[in-house]
């Protein structure tokens, strides 16, 4: 489970285990996160979770968690009640939104330390606003999905984001590739074999007839929908 | 699979003759080197995907008798398309003793990519960084040394179209080497390529890099992975697959790829420098934009058409088939071979055969060198030119929209261009489509719509005579046809649509010697391919009407041309010789206008039905060939009725109209 503890910002740096230094509150955060990410992977259990937490006092604070209705304990099965379902959720989503942002704003790579001091940071709004200005991203920079908000519901963007596909680029701009969201799985290795790939710089030739892309010296003529699932940031 | 039963590749490949295969990126330049070193120039091409066929050629390099294999362009060697299965296979299976990966300079960053994936496999080579010129025109310098020393293997720089650097690139090919470069992968990557590598067997490239393309979702491995281990360990590979993917969100494949990009950035990072570009290419560059310009592409390609049209039409299916037909053919060669048989064959049932009304000399023979041959020749040449120039794929830039109504994309406009040539022959090249959907629509609407340069000649003899209104309703239902037909049958054939992705290659001015050669080629695939079908129709026709056949259903044809279609009775006879050809019909009707047997309705309802039939017997073995007998007969069975329903209709129409023609 080295994803869980990376998520933990455990992982990596050598002699450094837990970066956070945690208060009781975040305590329970970074259970509510576990769960959460055990749940995804299909594999939540009580023994599990002792075995990715690293806290001392685990056993203590999920009795406490059950006693005052988050969770519900039945003997290895483990279940988040509503309320903690939403707060997971809303953990999840501010540790892998601040995750895609380190990643993609700050080009840092591995800012898994910084991302668990922001997610107890961002208040709700602030959190959403990072949302939109990332546009609406669907999965941290490992991959793993990132929980919907309500701004990403709305379908009109009040604040411009940063990142935006590329098909709203004005044809002549330049952008770099920070994510692609594929229709399907052979369209991406299809075009990341011609260098369509985050972090290449790719700028929108034309949307008339056809829409055209150029990434270095290579010329490519695609589909719209395609240029819609690929997101850029302006450069 | 490809047949690439050409003699001479057959017998070679089985000699042990010292072996390199060129490996690159499409539009690279490999053909241009394959040419520079064995001597014979084979097709360079600008369209992605023409290259389907894998091109061997003997050359005696450094005093050692070598064989050198030009394979089918490829941007991954986990395969995506039928030619880049042909290409990995051979790294596969094939033992060779020399790689030569050429590289397009101003796009080294793709070029690693290969170059990586080559370094996995742990196979010696080389990397040919060609087209050295463009990329300085466009301020591109590349350190080859530095490059060479990151790689650990040989860097040469060519420009293989002027012949520099073939020198140095031959001395290369002496100390080709496997590179120490390696790519690392996520953790659960790496381990998946543990342990599907401690399954697999012993093979010509490293356990690694075939893990990798078992990783990436490489179906096409699966016949490989089959014949050489026992089904239970497949399974178990494939479980491993399937495990280290579920611990993902994005496919295995392009988070591999997005690795391998990071690490050729990095190597590129430190061997590439921009400098102020030239001014070499400006011309060409605005060429190549203008041409997919919203309002002035159309324009372009108006002319594009109307140029090509000149030259084959006018030039090659007026001028070239007259002197063929009338001079060579009808004053010395039929005459001649009239006279030798009557003098050599004393049998009237063989010298009818032979050089009858159906003989296979005076029809088949003549048909398929004084008149087709011509066209097809003079159409080659264009289409080479086009091909080489770059504009193709801009024209599926231009159509692209069109194209998507009748479930298919830009890319289709390739095959249904050369049907204005032969539809038989585009017919052929429907394979270089992805799935099988657009496969059977293209062949379909080639077979329907697409008048081949041949009927073309005849059809614009007979549009002249007639009004611009005319000509304009019969295009307008031609095109509306089509559009209706390929729109309703992609609704009803399964399978879905693929992607519109085309690589647009630059506006380049095509050699001359190239087009001649490529030509020369393609001319040779036409008669050994297509001849045989004429000859074979021509049998057919002759027997037909030994046996009175055609009478026959000339008898049955007659009442629906009288009474549906309003033609004259003598009309079902170019019928059915349209049956067979669709422009041997098309001359009848040409006579019958002549004559002044029919007025302007008649012909533009005749023209439009013989339009819309198959285009000629050849062209229906053909469909046989590529999508089997019962696809091809259920075509058959659609487009015969249906154009005698669409003539039945516009006759219909515009007679209650009362439209003045």
């Amino acid at each position: 489970m080295a994803e869980i503890r990376r998520i933990l910002g455990v992982e990596g740096q050598a002699g450094h285990p837990a970066l956070c230094v945690l208060p009781e509150i975040e305590k329970e955060d970074e259970l509510f996160e576990i769960i959460w990410t055990l749940r995804e992977d299909g594999n939540l259990s009580l023994d599990q979770i002792f075995q990715n937490c690293t806290l001392k006092d685990c056993e203590v604070i999920l009795k406490d968690l059950a006693k005052t209705g988050w969770i519900d304990i039945k003997g290895q099965a483990v279940e988040l009640l509503p309320k903690g379902d939403k707060r997971a959720r809303e953990l999840v989503r501010r540790h892998r939104l601040s995750l895609r942002m380190f990643y993609d704003l700050f080009a840092l790579d591995g800012a898994e330390a910084e991302a668990c001091k922001f997610e107890h940071i961002l208040s709700p709004e602030v959190t959403d606003s990072v949302c939109t200005l990332l546009g609406h991203p669907p999965n941290s920079p490992d991959g793993k999905p990132i929980p919907r908000g309500e701004c990403c519901a709305m379908f009109r963007q009040e604040m411009k984001p940063l990142v935006a596909p590329l098909a709203d680029l004005v044809p002549g701009e330049q952008a770099k590739i920070v994510f692609i969201t594929p229709g399907s799985h052979s369209r991406l290795d299809r075009l990341s074999a011609m260098g369509v790939v985050p972090g290449s710089i790719v700028k929108l030739h034309q949307k008339k007839p056809s829409y055209v892309i150029q990434l270095g010296e290579t010329m490519i003529a695609v589909d719209k929908d395609i240029t819609k699932e690929i997101f850029v940031k302006k450069v | 699979m490809h047949d690439h039963g050409s003699k001479e590749g057959a017998t070679i490949r089985d000699t042990n003759l010292r072996k390199i295969l060129l490996i690159g990126n499409p539009n690279v330049g490999k053909s241009a080197l394959f040419g520079l070193l064995t001597g014979t120039y084979v097709t360079v091409s600008n369209y992605p995907g023409t290259t389907v066929e894998v091109t061997y050629g003997n050359a005696v390099l450094n005093k050692a008798r070598t064989l050198v294999i030009d394979t089918p362009g490829v941007n991954s060697l986990v395969p995506m398309s039928e030619d880049e299965k042909v290409t990995r296979d051979m790294l596969l299976s094939d033992r060779s003793d020399v790689v030569v990966q050429v590289a397009d300079t101003k796009n080294l960053r793709r070029g690693l990519l290969i170059t990586l994936q080559l370094a996995e496999m742990a196979v010696p080579f080389i990397l040919d960084l060609n087209m050295d010129d463009e990329a300085r025109s466009r301020g591109i310098i590349i350190d080859q040394e530095k490059l060479s020393l990151l790689l650990g293997v040989e860097v040469i720089k060519t420009v293989a179209i002027r012949r520099s650097g073939i020198d140095k690139l031959l001395k290369g090919i002496q100390h080709p080497r496997p590179s120490p470069v390696e790519v690392r992968y996520d953790d659960a990557i790496e381990g998946g390529i543990r342990d599907i590598a401690a399954l697999l067997p012993e093979a010509n490239i490293a356990r690694r890099a075939i893990a990798l393309m078992v990783l990436s979702g490489d179906e096409s491995l699966k016949g490989w992975l089959h014949a050489n281990l026992q089904d239970h360990i497949v399974t178990e590979i494939e479980g491993i697959r399937q495990t280290t993917q579920s611990r993902f969100n994005n496919s295995l494949g392009y988070l591999i790829n997005q690795r391998r990009m990071k690490k050729a950035d990095e190597v590129l990072a430190q061997v590439l420098s921009l400098h102020e570009a030239g001014k070499g290419s400006a011309i060409a560059f605005h060429i190549g934009r203008w041409s997919m310009h919203p309002v002035y592409g159309l324009p372009i390609l108006i002319a594009v058409l109307y140029l090509v049209y000149q030259f084959v039409g006018v030039l090659g299916a007026g001028d070239a088939v007259k002197f063929l037909e009338e001079t060579v053919f009808g004053k010395y060669l039929n005459p001649w071979a009239a006279k030798i048989v009557h003098f050599a064959i004393p049998v009237p049932f063989i010298q009818e055969l032979l050089i009858g009304d159906y003989g296979l000399f005076t029809m088949a023979i003549t048909y398929a060198i004084a008149i087709v041959l011509p066209i097809v020749g003079f159409f080659f040449i264009a289409f080479s030119f086009l091909e080489d120039s770059g504009y193709l794929p801009r024209l599926a830039v231009m159509v692209n929209r069109v194209f998507k109504i009748m479930g298919l994309n830009g890319k289709a406009v390739l095959p249904m261009v050369l049907g204005l040539g032969c539809d038989t022959m585009a017919t052929l090249t429907t394979r270089i489509l992805e799935t099988k959907k657009e496969r059977i629509l293209v062949t379909l609407l080639l077979a329907l719509g697409v008048p081949c340069s041949a009927q073309l000649g005849v059809i614009l003899g007979l549009v002249s005579g007639m009004s611009g209104l005319a000509t304009a309703i019969w295009m307008f239902t031609l095109l509306s046809v089509m559009l209706l037909v390929g729109y309703l049958a992609a609704k009803v054939i399964p399978g879905e649509p693929s992607d519109f992705v085309l690589e647009l290659p630059p506006i380049r001015l095509p050699q001359f010697t190239n087009i001649l050669v490529k030509t020369l080629a393609r001319v040779q695939w036409y008669l050994k391919e297509a001849v045989p079908l004429f000859i074979l129709g021509t049998f057919i026709l002759f027997v037909g009407h030994k046996v009175g056949a055609l009478a026959h259903i000339q008898k049955i044809t007659d009442p629906i041309v009288v009474n549906f279609l309003g033609l004259p009775s003598r009309a079902a006879e170019a019928f059915v010789i349209g049956f067979l050809r669709r422009d041997y019909g098309a001359a009848g009707l040409f006579m019958l206008a002549k004559e002044g047997l029919l007025d302007p309705v008649q012909i533009v309802v005749s023209l439009t039905v013989m339009t819309l039939f198959i285009p000629c017997i050849a062209n229906f073995f053909m469909m046989v060939k590529e999508r089997g007998m019962r696809t091809a007969s259920y075509m058959a069975a659609f487009i015969f009725p249906f154009a005698f329903l669409v003539g039945g209709a516009l006759n219909w129409l515009l007679r209650t109209l009362q439209v003045k023609l």
